[in-house]
């Protein structure tokens, strides 16, 4: 048995390769004629304002991604439980495994009960931008 | 037969008769391997962008599409290769250059890697790592920063709100996805991909086979619609909401970028179409035909299911998606593993 991440390694090389032979192609192919007014962003016809980079963006973005950290943590911690789990229970016995995870998913329930509670996952919209569209919910 | 055959290098090696254990050999026989799979995921890509996506939603709106080149119109797919990529790259004002040049190409290039653990039948497999899964998941989401990188970079409000909703999207649903697939690996007791296939290989009940869609279709359908979302498929198609914001992510690339994100986008399609096949639906396994053309039928009724549900599916919004993904699918998935843990438990 060969190490598998040679053939893998080999794979992302031709995964670059594919991609960057199509640049290399088109570079070639397509033309080039600069021009201020075509350079402009899109923003819909209108003369674009400001950079993108300044804009104010909805909190509840950074929310989520927080919790999205301690749930992929969890994940992490759950598949070495998942591989070993019917092994354990005919060598052992079932309370014995199961019993810690049931725990530890609870812990994380109550985490994210919490959350909900306090509105971490409830999408907020300033009072503005829905003035006169609060007919839905 | 299937299970226990070498991985493709090997085989290679084996099939010229070189010696399977020197590592230049197997450095070669990788890339030519590398090389195959590589060239027919993208021949399955070609076949969906340009044509069978147009042909598939025209059939659905009672449309006619491309039929003017070549028989069915299969030659549009040389002439918007031709064209697409013969375009002028137009560089927008005020573009974050290195994140805006690499972002295609890690959208690109990230989505194909994960096809180096599936078995596809017939002995295509290029490797079988023991943390098979783990790592198609792992490659799997890496596009994410692809598509932040590209809404960043591309100083353009649109492009920006929709990297933003990529990654919120991608993250609400990475979690019941992976915590699904996890709850196959109880049933599998392992994450290599083929013995995860070597599992499903007997009967359940009379002719039905025990693929993990028919052991547990809870587990199937929360994978389904949890999948539809990482591709970015309607019901959950708001990162490029055409009627939101133009085309998200993607509104201010041009030319050959633009069909490397597009390529991206597809080859994801089929990525997640193949890990459906290998941890649903028995892999490569079916009767009569070899196992490499069930594998292609299995990951083509996925890209079908994808196409049908964003003809016919309308969009939610950004709140409903992030409920959905938070409150619903999340509580679902936990309560999916913890029956699925209790369940083999008792059996076994």
């Amino acid at each position: 048995m060969s190490n598998p991440w040679i053939a893998i390694g080999a794979l992302a090389v031709v995964g670059l390769a594919i991609p960057v032979s199509m640049m290399v192609v088109s570079s070639i192919l397509r033309p080039s004629v600069p021009e201020q007014g075509k350079r402009a962003t899109y923003e819909s016809g209108e003369v674009p304002t400001g950079s993108s980079r300044q804009i104010r963006f909805n909190i509840q973005y950074y929310m989520v991604a927080l919790l999205f950290v301690i749930f992929d943590i969890e994940t992490v911690l759950i598949f070495p439980w998942t591989v070993i789990y019917r092994d354990a229970v005919t060598e052992v016995d079932m309370t014995t495994v199961l019993v810690p995870m049931v725990v530890f998913i609870g812990v994380l329930v109550v985490g994210l009960a919490w959350a909900w509670r306090n509105g971490a996952v409830r999408w907020v919209r300033s009072p503005r931008a829905t003035k006169g569209a609060d007919t839905y919910e | 037969m299937l299970q226990e055959s070498a991985p493709l290098p090997e085989a290679l090696a084996n099939l010229l008769g070189l010696d399977p254990n020197s590592t230049l050999v197997m450095i070669l026989m990788s890339l030519i391997g590398a090389a195959f799979i590589g060239s027919l995921m993208m021949t399955n890509t070609a076949l969906a962008g340009p044509w069978a996506k147009r042909k598939i939603t025209a059939a659905f709106t009672d449309r006619i599409a491309v039929n003017r080149i070549g028989p069915f119109g299969l030659l549009i797919i040389v002439a918007d290769a031709v064209r697409l990529l013969s375009k002028e790259l137009i560089v927008p004002e005020g573009v974050d250059r290195p994140a805006w040049d690499l972002a295609p190409l890690v959208i690109a290039s990230t989505a194909l890697l994960g096809f180096a653990v599936i078995p596809m039948g017939n002995g295509i497999q290029l490797a079988d790592p023991e943390v098979g899964l783990a790592y198609v998941f792992a490659t799997a989401s890496m596009a994410s920063v692809g598509l932040v990188m590209a809404g960043y970079a591309s100083n353009n409000k649109y492009s920006f709100l929709g990297g933003l909703r990529a990654v919120a999207q991608n993250l609400a649903y990475e979690i019941p996805l992976i915590l699904t697939g996890a709850s196959v690996v109880i049933f599998a007791g392992s994450l290599q991909m083929s013995e995860i296939v070597a599992a499903q290989s007997q009967t359940l009940v009379g002719p039905i086979p025990s693929w993990y869609a028919f052991v547990n279709p809870f587990a199937f359908v929360l994978f389904m619609i949890a999948n539809l979302a990482e591709v970015g498929r309607n019901p959950f198609d708001i990162p490029e909401a055409p009627t939101e914001i133009v085309a998200g992510y993607q509104t201010e690339y041009s030319s050959v970028y633009f069909v490397l994100v597009y390529l991206g986008e597809f080859i994801h399609i089929f990525l997640g179409g193949a890990i459906i096949a290998t941890i649903f639906l028995g892999g490569p396994a079916g009767p009569v035909l070899p196992g490499i053309v069930w594998f292609m039928i299995k990951i083509w009724g996925v890209f079908l299911f994808t196409q049908w549900a964003r003809s016919a599916v309308p969009r939610v919004r950004i709140d409903q998606l992030i409920e959905i993904g938070w409150k619903g699918m999340l509580v679902l998935s936990l309560a999916n593993l913890m029956l699925t843990a209790v369940i083999v438990g008792v059996i076994a």
